[in-house]
């Protein structure tokens, strides 16, 4: 298959690395099809990706730079039966001459600023990798010079990078790495722990760092199909953990990213036995439920109200599922329908107390709006009655009785949102 | 007379200074060059322009001309001496005008231009643009790229002939004036190549920027939707002729082999603001996507382009685009050739199942189901099935058995599963009498494909008829199952799973089936009963099709259609006893053994 001619340098590239060549290829019959010489352009690759046919993989992986090399290819390490129109008919040996120039380290970096450099040891498995808040398991080996200053096998998450003494670097460099994968990472200070050092490794200040790493697995975001019951409801309990901790650390918005892929898995799940179909709605219920909660938090008063009729659709006499509903009914000052879900929790849950302390809210509020209204409008009628008598002169002054009216509405809306945090 | 007051104004300004025309002096110019015009009187216009000592008047008033000279043009036949002496005017005024000036003029008249006078307009200003816009100075690059922006927009909502005779006819002027824009062009294409060759370094990027710009836009429009496929009467089909073109200006200014791969290896924008770059990646996506289809299915600029790439990474970067490319399948369906091609590159079973961790390719599957259910037109909806097809088998085991999953939870379609079940049965069939062993249509992997199969979807309630396709299927599908897979062997694992499948699917379809088929019976007898009875005009609903109401169906059709569901349920109803029956003889044999 390969036919070496010269040579000389010393390395070999690696995969991942960037190559760049100049070749001529030719078929059997001679007839040139194809040569970067022709377009005066270099052409460059990543190694060892499959992004070149697999004959070139191969081959340019055992070059050294400045060598020619002529390669011979049989169709299965290149087009194939298929062949590639225009130029290459189907089972077609094809003759390659190519000289590598360069090659280069892969960069990690967005910048292209040479921070972050990788070199794979052992390729990894499949093509996705590790996102943002993606649970990893890693095996770590940090260098410094000749010093190893940090070993160990750990989990955690992609963004917590630093409170596990990680630096921003290596979690970039993790983002990109394939489930199996083992590379060596060159940080440059900028990429690893920058001007500060980092004490606790007694590494100085602008330090260039080596990290080799070993991604064991990592958590990947299936798809509602890609996993049968059993798995949707083991994530699912895995997931109304993380939720839960989320939450209590005042992160919502995660929180309620947790609760949302219960709800998306389960909700048109079919084919459950008894057992699982109670295990599911009892996890749709604590989903809708607390997701709720993380809308009411956040200010999201028409998706909590969705989610609160969600629960109830489940459960409908659900405490926690009428309390809240009140609450965000009371938010958006739909004081009766608040009203009505704070009377059935009483009437349903005697000793709830807060829904007692809610009740009497709505009904002040009630209230209140009505003697607004009857003001508002009793003086609306004033005005255009003064208004037909004097001409000009009335005018300023309803405009101050507007401003008055805004005033007062604008200092019940504030009372109504402290109620509902307390 | 207008010549008079034309020579009034001349003599006027011709004892002045440059500096010392005033408004009104540009305006009596205006008028009376105006009135020449229309009066007829070209000729001493075109003398007065050519005067040499006129030479500083037209260079800083002549610009103001163009409008009243374009309207006279189009009002003069094409054989009127009048018109050619009107085009040696412009032709004068493009050389001696003010360059600026007159360019602002002569955006000013496109702009203006809408409907059915925008090509010719376009046209005959071109020239006199060019000349222009190559004595500018500073601020070329911005000049020629607002031109051709200006330009293509302006072309942008005119419909782009389809079918053969449209290209002939090319009512609007379209494909003509496209290949007009593309010849203006070529001056400063070459300016680019000169200056890169020149200087590698010091890259000028404005103008190729530009370039690259007006060549995104005609990829955008109208290459998107033209038909590319050669036409017997026309020697130079215009369309192929503008690709031709487009995809020689990109390779000239080294933009096409980047712009293939632009998408796939993510560089970042120029765009500080996301939402910018947002928008132009939404917009660059449709360009992109007929770049990829002009070369790799019509081959427009394939010498260029390195024959090294493995099929399986082209795809990969083609998926993107396909993705966008099948959105606009009702307008342009010629485009999924472009899925079609990249498919036949590969080899069958060749394409890693890792591959559908990409995003596109899970999509892109879901969006031909789409159209395999969503379209009109027959021809394309068979075409859609077999590019599926293609693109099932191409994919290694574990990605057959994975795409499978996928398309059956989310097609939601009952003939759209059943197809899939049928496949399904073909791996099957593969995996049992083929030599080397295939997990993943065996074994328990495989019962949990059947889980998804064997099923009605809801219980006994499910709508048969509706369904009926995918019910079929199914078993078939077991029927072979039974059949082919003896109790003994268990190699697929069927057997174990009888009790499961009898109670998931068996026995709901019998009550299914009951309970549809009394029904029907009842609504046939009713009916029956009610034809005798006087014929009740008023319909509970009726059916608008297109339009059109439907007519209500007689008691006669209805009865037709009912009868002939009753058929479906003896068929359904015909196989489920035959599988029953052969389950129990091979059940009956091991037994007795």
């Amino acid at each position: 298959q390969v036919v070496k001619k010269e040579g000389s340098g010393t390395e070999s590239p690696m995969i991942g690395d960037k190559v760049t060549v100049h070749y001529t290829g030719w078929l059997l019959d001679g007839t040139k099809f194809d040569s970067s010489l022709d377009r005066r352009d270099k052409f460059s690759f990543d190694l060892g990706k499959g992004e070149v046919i697999k004959a070139w993989d191969i081959a340019v992986a055992t070059m050294k730079v400045g060598e020619i090399c002529r390669i011979t290819c049989k169709p299965e390490y290149a087009y194939g039966s298929a062949g590639s129109p225009p130029k290459i008919p189907p089972n077609a040996t094809l003759i390659f001459e190519v000289k590598l120039f360069d090659f280069k380290r892969e960069d990690l970096t967005d910048d292209e600023d040479g921070g972050i450099i990788r070199r794979i040891r052992k390729k990894g498995e499949g093509y996705s990798k590790p996102n943002e808040g993606a649970l990893v398991e890693i095996q770590l080996e940090g260098r410094h010079g000749e010093r190893v200053f940090d070993r160990r096998e750990l989990r955690f998450e992609i963004g917590e990078g630093e409170s596990y003494d990680l630096p921003h670097g290596l979690e970039k460099a993790i983002q990109k790495m394939e489930k199996s994968e083992e590379s060596v990472f060159y940080l440059k200070p900028s990429y690893g722990f920058g001007s500060a050092g980092k004490e606790k490794f007694q590494i100085p200040p602008d330090a260039e760092l080596q990290y080799e790493v070993k991604l064991k697995s990592f958590e990947k975001a299936k798809e509602s199909w890609e996993m049968n019951t059993d798995e949707k409801l083991e994530q699912s309990c895995i997931v109304k953990e993380r939720g839960t901790q989320y939450f209590k650390e005042g992160k919502y918005k995660r929180a309620a990213l947790q609760y949302k892929k219960i709800v998306s898995w389960l909700e048109h799940e079919s084919g459950l036995s008894e057992e699982e179909d109670v295990k599911a709605k009892s996890l749709r219920l604590a989903a809708h439920l607390n997701l709720a909660m993380c809308h009411l938090k956040l200010k999201e008063y028409s998706q909590a109200l969705e989610n609160c009729n969600k629960a109830l659709e489940l459960d409908s006499n659900n405490e926690k599922g009428l309390f809240r509903r009140g609450e965000a009914h009371l938010a958006v000052n739909d004081f009766e329908l608040a009203r009505g879900d704070f009377l059935k929790l009483i009437q349903l849950y005697p000793s709830n107390k807060a829904a007692k302390v809610q009740l009497v809210t709505c009904q002040q509020k009630i209230k209140e709006q009505h003697e607004k209204e009857k003001k508002m409008y009793a003086n609306m009628f004033q005005r255009l009655a003064d208004k037909d008598l004097k001409s000009s002169a009335t005018i300023p002054t309803s405009h101050t009785e507007d401003a008055e009216m805004k005033d007062e509405q604008n200092g019940v809306e504030d009372k109504s949102e402290v109620d509902t945090e307390a | 007379m207008a010549v008079d007051e034309l020579q009034a104004i001349i003599q006027r300004c011709q004892i002045l200074e440059e500096a010392d025309f005033k408004g009104e002096d540009f305006n009596l110019f205006l008028v009376a060059g105006q009135k020449c015009l229309e009066d007829g009187y070209a000729a001493q216009l075109l003398e007065v322009i050519k005067n040499e000592k006129n030479k500083v008047i037209i260079k800083n008033m002549g610009w103001n001309l163009i409008s009243p000279l374009v309207r006279c043009i189009f009002m003069y036949k094409q054989e009127d001496d009048k018109r050619e002496l009107c085009l040696k005017i412009l032709d004068q005024l493009a050389q001696l005008c003010n360059p600026k000036e007159l360019f602002l003029g002569l955006l000013e008249q496109i702009e203006q231009t809408s409907g059915e006078q925008v090509c010719q307009t376009v046209m005959l200003l071109l020239q006199p643009l060019q000349t222009v816009l190559l004595k500018l100075e500073n601020k070329k690059a911005y000049s020629v790229g607002l031109s051709l922006a200006m330009i293509m927009n302006q072309l942008a909502p005119l419909p782009v002939p389809y079918t053969k005779q449209q290209i002939q006819e090319d009512k609007l002027g379209l494909c003509q004036c496209c290949n007009a824009v593309v010849d203006f062009a070529k001056p400063f294409v070459n300016e680019v190549v000169k200056n890169m060759e020149e200087l590698p370094e010091n890259n000028d990027m404005e103008l190729k920027e530009e370039l690259l710009k007006f060549c995104m836009k005609s990829l955008k429009h109208p290459l998107l939707t033209a038909q590319f496929e050669q036409i017997e009467d026309i020697e130079e089909h215009p369309f192929r002729h503008f690709a031709a073109e487009i995809t020689d200006i990109l390779w000239d200014i080294r933009e096409l082999i980047p712009l293939v791969f632009l998408h796939h290896k993510g560089k970042s924008s120029h765009w500080e603001n996301q939402e910018f770059a947002d928008i132009e990646q939404k917009n660059s996506a449709d360009s992109l996507a007929c770049l990829s289809y002009l070369m790799f299915v019509q081959h427009f600029g394939m010498d260029h382009f390195p024959m090294v790439f493995s099929p399986s990474y082209l795809l990969q970067c083609n998926m993107t685009h396909i993705e966008v490319l099948l959105k606009s399948f009702f307008s342009a369906p010629h485009l999924q050739d472009l899925f079609e091609s990249c498919l036949l590159r590969m080899e069958d079973n060749s394409l890693l199942h890792q591959y559908l961790e990409f995003r596109d390719f899970i999509n892109v599957p879901q969006d031909l189901v789409k159209v395999m259910t969503l379209c009109p037109i027959e021809h394309l909806r068979k075409k859609s099935l077999n590019i599926l097809q293609l693109f099932i088998d191409k994919f290694d085991t574990e990605g057959k058995y994975t795409l499978f999953r996928c398309l059956l939870k989310t097609s939601n379609h009952a003939g759209v599963e059943g197809y899939i079940i049928k496949n399904i049965k073909d791996q099957i069939h593969l995996s049992l009498t083929g030599t080397h062993d295939n997990i993943w249509f065996t074994g328990h992997h495989l019962i949990s494909l059947l889980d998804l199969v064997l099923l009605l979807p809801e219980g006994a309630e499910t709508d048969l008829l509706q369904n009926s396709d995918r019910i079929m299927a199914s078993l078939n599908l077991l029927r072979y199952l039974v059949i082919k897979d003896s109790e003994s062997d268990n190699q697929t694992g069927v057997w174990a799973a009888l009790a499961r499948i009898e109670q998931n699917f068996l026995k709901p379809l019998h009550v299914g089936l009951n309970m549809s088929k009394a029904h029907y019976e009842a609504e046939i007898k009713s009916k029956k009963e009610n034809r005798r009875e006087a014929h009740n005009p008023n319909t509970v609903c009726s059916v608008t099709v297109s339009g059109e109401k439907m007519p209500a169906m007689t008691t006669e059709m209805q009865l037709q259609v009912l009868h002939s569901a009753l058929f479906t349920f003896d068929l359904i109803e015909s196989v489920l006893a035959r599988v029953e029956e052969l389950i129990e003889v091979k059940l009956k044999a091991v037994m007795d053994e």
